[in-house]
């Protein structure tokens, strides 16, 4: 039980990792930059082939999250943004963003080679023993990163004059606009810190799963499910999101077989889809708002 | 009901001179692209298995996009189920034929039927949401499904199952060649010609005031959440009927229906242009196409496939059709530079059709002739005027609108309105005034049937109708109009305006699926076209019809919303605000629009700001301030009152 619960942290601390990466891009410009899931890619290439080099793995590191927030703000720049300005409630970025990860992933793949090649080992040896369940050094690491940095985006996003202006963006553009924020330098930071997100994933999941062009669509779809348990009103809902995506996947796994985690999540989705159409986390939220409703209102009638 | 029956009187008197010439024309141009079609099916069936293969892919992945695009592109709603509803198709054929020897073409209503009826309930289930979130629920329909397909043995696992045969012509029809190239394009012209026909019929304005203006559909008469579901039914029975013809092909395996297809089509009708006929087969004729025939070290055709997408939506946003019409209208642009543009009538300059912003010059010379037209407003007759109801004696006529005791509160605990009872005789013209805040608007909205009262009773004629929605209101002969003017931009005025004659048009969506080959729609749609270019004479705004409302100025949207409104010969009008940003002439030509309507027997409820204007052209004024009505009765009665001069007039 503890086992399933703590493998599954570990994994959905990945997806929630990057659903923040979308939800931040989201959250800014209502764009869905499908390259998501390529920049964690691109992460984990780059500090693998930076290790290879023979250079310390810190370095590689460095320079994997690097080279995806820079893919981040180049896919920005390239393929959202002259969408935008035609229209800002058109659709086509879903083609111009499904562009960049298809150049992405392929480009990698000609330049490292289409087959899992080897990610430096970092913490991945040492074993945690934590109750009867056993932890990689590395998983644990993960969920402790995973969480703080949604922490602290949220401490930004909402306590400093950055985040705020990130939120009034995300509101209404055209107003932020009319009171002097630079637009695009906002959404520029936005799509380094999604690029970020998603480039810290990358170098946590990489000593499990190798380095392979092919990474970026099996955790661009987890975190996007994340996103939709979660949903878009909050970056740090798609966190929460992942965590559950996460357990669940490893506890369909262990229970039901070894293919569950293949549709069980879905399942789940389509469950919480149908309760609250917005999301689990959403503040309009149905059946939460009833919740809210029910405790608020004998506080109502009382004052 | 009866408003059908009403409507088929003016249909029936305007058709003589209902427009002829262009539909004629269009057909011509229709049944020779059929035959041009057909002859290239000829050709294709006769062609290397290369070729066709590469058709047969491209042409069920252009049913799907064409079907994808008729709730994408023409409601808007950005589906990602498509792909699972396709497999639903292609695994219900091989199934059934499999293992239950059904017949193949017994098979084909069924998967059309059963599919729709899958898309019916997909969309009613996931309609409660739009936006991103459609697109999420739709989405994981697709993952689930290709989740099962993948997991269970009977469905053959991640391997799929082997396909049923196609049978071959009989030896009589061999010379056509091979039969699953002409099924596959049959297949494709009949989405195609679908397509063309919801174009063609008066339903696709309606459709797309649903995508881009709701409330104004809905007052309209539109029940959008009905036409929406019904269109995802009859988009997903499409995709059911691709499916159908893909399991042919081979091996059907879940690898073919997952996440990244379902956005694959998407991409197709994006990249081809989104909301046209052409664009989805267009695009999904490239992508299918593209990989195959690009031959080069497979990364690198990737790498240039992924650059192609950003190329094209970068630098077309409207795809491959956008790039095609910037090219036909340049081209248009030269053939013309030599004769007509020389004349510089201003009329042309009105009537150009898409997305050309008017020159300065042009909006200048098109502001003078429609102040003209203002100072010296055509007298058009407008079908209400034939309307049997005879103008009431002033001030004492029945009661036309009447709702009494209205309680409503958008929050338990601050009501907005409080026991408000409102009358308006039959024939008059009732002003309602009061502050900001003070629920006017609210209260309009009550009456239109986008609120619900909490309390009360609000009826029509006698008629009972609070717990009516909108369009059924609009059905009894209420229309109303905005305060802040929505109406589709990418459409003409008078195509708007056709909007509110929906509930006159006999069951219309039920037919605009094959609009073009049903008797008497030529008729029907000439009509509508007269009247609604009638009445857009008669709001003086006759010289706007066929310029784009995204290039009209303010005033004429409002005067849009005004021939919509009325286009249908309502019973009663509500008109919220529609003297806010006119000019001076033109308050007084709406003021005499006003006295028109009267005459013709309309009741209209006038929501204004501007004292002078209610008081000398209302027959009664109710003035509401916090929710309560002050007072209510004849103009000058209002006018004296001391609450009023103290609460309203700040006198």
């Amino acid at each position: 039980m503890l086992q399933v619960l703590l493998s599954g942290l570990a994994i959905g601390a990945i997806y929630g990792l990057v659903g923040m990466g979308f939800a931040i891009g989201f959250y800014v410009t209502r764009v869905i930059n499908f390259a998501e899931g390529q920049l964690l890619m691109v992460a984990v290439m780059v500090a693998a082939a930076i290790a290879r080099a023979g250079v310390s793995p810190v370095i590689g590191i460095v320079g994997g999250i690097a080279a995806a927030s820079l893919a981040g703000v180049v896919t920005y720049l390239v393929a959202i943004r002259p969408v935008l300005i035609f229209n800002r409630f058109s659709f086509a970025w879903l083609v111009s963003t499904l562009g960049v990860g298809l150049i992405l992933e392929n480009l990698a793949a000609i330049i490292w080679g289409s087959t899992s090649t080897s990610f430096p080992t970092l913490l991945n040896g040492t074993s945690v023993h934590i109750g009867n369940a056993t932890l990689s050094l590395q998983e644990l690491v993960t969920i402790g990163v995973a969480i703080a940095m949604a922490i602290v985006f949220e401490l930004i996003r909402k306590r400093t004059l950055l985040g705020k202006v990130g939120m009034a963006v995300a509101l209404d553009p055209e107003m932020a606009s009319a009171v002097g924020v630079n637009t695009t330098a906002v959404a520029v930071a936005a799509f380094a810190l999604a690029g970020l997100f998603a480039g810290v994933a990358g170098v946590l999941i990489g000593p499990i799963t190798y380095s392979n062009p092919y990474l970026g669509e099996t955790y661009g779809i987890a975190g996007f499910v994340a996103l939709m348990i979660g949903g878009t009103e909050r970056p740090v809902a798609a966190m929460v999101g992942g965590l559950i995506l996460g357990i669940l996947g490893q506890a369909a796994n262990t229970v039901i077989n070894t293919q569950a985690s293949d549709w069980f999540p879905f399942v789940v989705v389509v469950v919480i889809l149908l309760l609250l159409p917005e999301g689990l986390f959403s503040i309009r939220g149905t059946a939460l708002r009833g919740l809210l409703r029910g405790v608020r209102r004998p506080s109502e009638s009382a004052s | 009901m009866s408003a059908g029956a009403l409507g088929d009187q003016p249909l029936a008197r305007a058709a003589p001179s209902g427009v002829r010439g262009r539909p004629r024309w269009r057909s011509v141009v229709t049944v020779s692209a059929i035959a041009l079609y057909v002859l290239g099916t000829y050709g294709l069936a006769h062609g290397t298995l290369y070729i066709q293969g590469l058709v047969l892919v491209a042409a069920v992945f252009a049913v799907l996009a064409v079907s994808l695009d008729l709730v994408a592109g023409v409601l808007g709603l950005y589906s990602l189920g498509h792909a699972g509803l396709f497999a639903l198709g292609a695994y219900a054929t091989t199934l059934l034929y499999t293992n239950h020897g059904w017949n193949l073409f017994v098979l084909l209503p069924v998967c059309v039927v059963g599919v729709g009826l899958v898309g019916l309930i997909l969309g009613a289930l996931s309609l409660r949401v739009s936006g991103l979130y459609f697109a999420i629920t739709t989405f994981v329909f697709t993952l689930l499904l290709t989740a099962f397909a993948s997991d269970l043995s009977w469905t053959g696992g991640f391997g799929g199952l082997v396909g049923p045969i196609f049978p071959h012509f009989s030896s009589g029809l061999n010379w056509l060649g091979a039969s699953l190239i002409w099924c596959c394009m049959a297949v494709l012209l009949v989405a195609i010609l679908i397509s063309l026909a919801l174009r063609r019929s008066p339903l696709y304005p309606v459709l797309l005031a649903i995508r881009d203006a709701e409330p104004f559909a809905a007052a309209a008469g539109a029940r959008t959440a009905r036409v929406k579901i019904c269109m995802f039914g009859l988009s997903a029975a499409m995709a059911g009927a691709a499916g159908w013809v893909f399991s042919f092909q081979g091996i059907v395996s879940p690898g073919q229906f997952n996440g990244p297809v379902a956005v694959n089509i998407l991409v197709m009708v994006i990249l081809g242009g989104i909301n046209t006929t052409l664009g989805p087969v267009i695009g999904a004729a490239f992508i299918s196409i593209f990989p195959v025939e690009v031959a080069i070290n497979p990364f690198w055709q990737e790498v240039l496939f992924g650059g192609l997408f950003i190329a094209v939506i970068v630098a077309y946003p409207a795809g491959f059709v956008g790039f095609l019409t910037m090219l036909g209208r340049r081209a248009r642009d030269r053939l013309r530079a030599g004769s007509t543009v020389a004349q510089g009538r201003p009329a042309a300059a009105v009537s150009e059709p898409a997305g050309r912003r008017l020159a300065p010059t042009e909006i200048a010379s098109v502001e003078a002739a429609a102040r003209e037209g203002a100072a010296h407003p055509e007298a058009v007759p407008l079908a209400i005027e034939q309307s049997p109801r005879s103008p009431a004696p002033a001030g004492g006529g029945a009661l036309a609108v009447e709702c009494r005791g209205i309680n409503f509160a958008y929050t338990r605990g601050t009501p907005v309105l409080i026991d408000v009872d409102f009358v308006v005789r039959q024939g008059t013209i009732h002003g309602l005034i009061g502050p900001n805040g003070s629920g006017k608007s609210t209260l309009v909205d009550l009456i239109a049937g986008r609120l619900r009262p909490m309390s009360g009773t609000i009826s029509l004629d006698g008629k009972r109708l609070e717990r009516d929605g909108a369009p059924a209101r609009a059905r009894h002969g209420f229309m109303r109009t905005f305060q802040a003017a929505v109406l589709v931009r990418e459409l003409s005025a008078s195509e708007n305006v056709s909007v509110g004659y929906y509930t006159r048009i006999p069951r219309l969506a039920m037919r605009a699926a094959a609009w073009p080959i049903l008797p008497g729609t030529r008729r029907e749609a000439g009509a509508l076209r007269e009247h609604s270019a009638t009445a857009l004479r008669f709001v003086a705004a006759g010289q706007w019809a066929d310029a784009r409302v995204a290039n009209v100025p303010h005033g004429v949207e409002q005067l849009t919303q005004l021939a919509a409104a009325c286009v249908a010969g309502p019973k009663a009008v509500i008109l919220d605000e529609p003297l806010a940003g006119l000019s001076p002439t033109e308050v007084e030509h709406m003021a005499s629009i006003l006295s028109e309507l009267k005459s013709a027997g309309v009741s209209v409820i006038l929501i204004e700001h501007q004292p002078r204007f209610v008081f000398a052209l209302c027959d009664e004024v109710t003035v509401l301030d916090a929710g309560e009505v002050v007072v209510s009765g004849p103009a000058a009665e209002v006018r004296t009152n001391d609450r009023v001069r103290e609460v309203y007039l700040g006198q």
